[in-house]
């Protein structure tokens, strides 16, 4: 009986603990717009669900700084944070820091999105952004020339040359080794090739060299002066003060360029366009660059799962399309009354990137850092020769030699 | 007369060569900070703009500078002083007993890369319930400061004759008594040179308080970051808070200056 009634209130205190903690979470989110979002909508949340939310904004590297060493220590008290799933999504995965979403609802998701959203056959993230391959283009500058915006790379090549100047250069991409990898990306795929393929590094084919030669050619003849050393923070401000007249990039460049704040050329000026079709097909790549994950060494998990779906509900995802978010979610882009707030040319990019995309910008890999530093190599020897180099077949096979050998030590050589 | 005259001009020119390429990032800091972002990246640089401070209202009212200014001061100043009750003393062991492999041993631990020490400290501070707290960050700082001020010190206490506190022994003082009343006061130009050095080591630390800070102890050069984010980097915010946390450091070093200079010729040369 004694012993009956202790169970009975030991049960009790088990429930009524269990209720009493966990009334507080964790969440670390980037220094992004939609990081901003969230923290203005969190309150409404704690008011809803009386949950406290303590929540963090970091710059991404720091992010990653600050979940690496949390995690990898045993000792993280983080219950839910933002993730770059091309950048550190496999790493993550395969030391087992993110908590599978067995019970999160991914319809509403395009495939392309969750290719990278799932590890086996359990989802592991929630797709949050995409961004995609456009041209940016200077109208004005075109309308003088006589110039239509170029549909193919030999149309890019001409209008590159026909608009350099003195005073503007005629093409911009980023030409900074590492960082310049995910803006290749789109010419490489153009061109019928790989960074790899089926897990072994490719980027040494006849169409990856051609395309690299390409990319070489229309930065060191056409691009801004030292365009090996640029990554968007330098090609951004000349854009802005208006001394390219196209520029290859990420579709999340749009606001700023035409935001009169920030930008020097009239918003009326800027064209966003399709990146022009390769000699071989046309699929610019079109990425989730961030997503939002529970971890796996959260301590409270029901309150954490419960976070990240309102967090990344299809609510918040029209609200953050409206203030210019590309966002992953398919009825964000469906809804009427958000697309007819959205500029018409961005919609169109997205529905054309989003059909024929593809979903890696960059080496989908363990240590893609050290992948980007080494392709990065070829990138640049393109570049100072202006794509014409001896060597750059020799030196791309040696690159690929190494990548191989970095997927070799991960075990991920040839498993795709 | 006219001799003197060139001589002027000549040495102007000169100083005008060396301080022109040091002060002009710094300039240009400083004129970014009053500009708008068009202004910022316009091309040619526009030396003639209208001046803002909504780059410093960003800073300091919307993101909250002075409570990352308060966490960097207290970190700081802990920090240094807790490494002078430390070092002090033993700085003056180390000059006067010879302990030559004692001084080689807190050297390494300064030139041990950060980082090494980074991944224990995090397990030990989240084992205590210390993330985030004063007290880690305090620690982890006293790495910097304390090989700062015993290095410096040692030295220094070695160009100080024997004799003075001898003397003072004879007189009936204890070696603490002469320490403390003889030798310290002595010591003051050496001593303001360690406490400028590691106050600004310690300001501009970025990689423990990177790790071992959060929402509550977040202090100056992380907080910078907040103005750079995915796909955008706010220039002009930058640029202010730069120039916020430059100042301070600044301030110290012109009322020190000549001590500093003293310090650590001193310890040059007798060390």
């Amino acid at each position: 009986m004694k012993a009956r009634l202790l169970a009975v209130l030991m049960l009790l205190a088990l429930v009524f603990g269990a209720g009493a903690q966990a009334k507080e979470i964790r969440v670390l989110v980037a220094n992004h717009p939609y990081g901003d979002l969230l923290k203005a909508a969190i309150p409404e949340y704690e008011k809803a669900t009386g949950v406290k939310v303590n929540v963090e904004s970091l710059q991404e590297s720091q992010l990653t700084t600050k979940l690496t060493t949390e995690f990898a220590t045993n000792s993280s008290s983080v219950d839910v944070f933002m993730t770059r799933p091309l950048q550190e999504g496999k790493m993550f995965y395969k030391n087992g820091w993110y908590e599978p979403l067995t019970s999160y609802d991914f319809s509403d998701y395009p495939d392309s999105a969750m290719g990278v959203a799932r590890f086996g056959n359990k989802p592991y993230l929630v797709p949050l952004v995409t961004e995609w391959q456009v041209l940016y283009y200077r109208k004005d500058l075109f309308k003088k020339a006589g110039l239509s915006v170029p549909k193919t790379f030999t149309e890019l090549e001409a209008a590159a040359k026909a608009l350099d100047s003195a005073d503007v250069a005629g093409f911009a991409s980023r030409g900074k080794g590492a960082a310049a990898v995910t803006q290749i990306s789109s010419f490489l795929y153009n061109y019928g090739g790989a960074f790899l393929d089926k897990g072994v590094a490719v980027f040494d084919s006849k169409e990856a060299l051609e395309a690299t030669r390409f990319y070489g050619k229309l930065l060191a003849l056409y691009g801004p002066t030292g365009v090996t050393s640029m990554s968007w923070e330098n090609i951004m401000p000349l854009f802005q003060a208006g001394k390219v007249a196209m520029w290859t990039d990420a579709s999340v460049f749009f606001g700023q360029i035409v935001d009169p704040a920030k930008s020097q050329v009239t918003a009326a000026d800027v064209g966003i366009a399709n990146m022009p079709a390769g000699p071989k097909t046309n699929n610019p790549f079109f990425v989730v660059s961030w997503g939002m994950a529970v971890a796996r060494q959260s301590k409270n998990k029901v309150q954490a799962m419960d976070f990240i779906k309102w967090a990344t509900s299809a609510d918040l995802a029209k609200k953050a399309l409206v203030a210019s978010i590309p966002m992953s979610r398919d009825s964000a882009w469906a809804d009427p009354a958000v697309v007819a707030k959205t500029n018409p040319e961005l919609v169109t990019t997205q529905a054309f990137a989003a059909k024929n995309g593809n979903p890696f910008d960059r080496p989908y890999m363990s240590a893609v850092g050290n992948a980007r530093d080494l392709i990065g190599e070829v990138i640049i020897e393109s570049i100072n020769t202006a794509g014409t180099s001896q060597k750059l077949a020799d030196l791309a096979k040696q690159k690929v030699k190494q990548v191989n050998e970095l997927l070799e030590d991960t075990g991920e050589y040839g498993m795709y | 007369m006219r001799k003197k005259t060139i001589h002027r001009i000549l040495f102007f020119i000169l100083m005008l060569c060396i301080a022109g390429p040091v002060l002009f990032p710094f300039l240009w800091m400083l004129s970014s900070s009053f500009k708008t972002q068009v202004d910022i990246v316009a091309w040619p640089p526009r030396i003639i703009f209208s001046p803002i401070v909504d780059n410093y209202i960003r800073v300091f009212a919307e993101q909250n500078f002075l409570k990352y200014f308060k966490n960097s001061l207290i970190v700081g100043l802990s920090a240094v002083s807790f490494s002078l009750l430390l070092g002090l003393p033993a700085a003056y062991s180390i000059a006067r007993f010879k302990q030559k492999k004692l001084s080689v041993f807190i050297l390494v631990a300064r030139l041990m890369p950060g980082i090494s020490f980074l991944m224990p400290w995090y397990i030990i501070f989240s084992r205590l319930k210390l993330m985030d707290s004063y007290v880690a960050l305090i620690l982890s700082h006293m790495l910097i400061a304390l090989p700062i001020v015993v290095w410096i010190m040692s030295s220094y206490f070695e160009s100080i004759p024997l004799e003075m506190e001898e003397s003072a022994m004879v007189d009936g003082a204890t070696r603490q008594k002469a320490f403390l009343s003889i030798i310290l006061p002595i010591a003051t130009p050496g001593i303001v040179t360690s406490i400028t050095l590691s106050f600004i080591f310690s300001w501009n630390n970025f990689m423990f308080s990177q790790v071992l800070s959060m929402e509550k102890t977040k202090t100056l050069p992380i907080a910078v970051y907040n103005f750079v984010s995915y796909a955008e980097v706010d220039w002009g915010a930058v640029m202010a808070a730069a120039v916020a946390i430059m100042t301070p450091a600044i301030i110290l070093t012109m009322i020190f200056q000549k001590y500093v200079v003293k310090g650590l010729t001193m310890g040059a040369v007798k060390g």
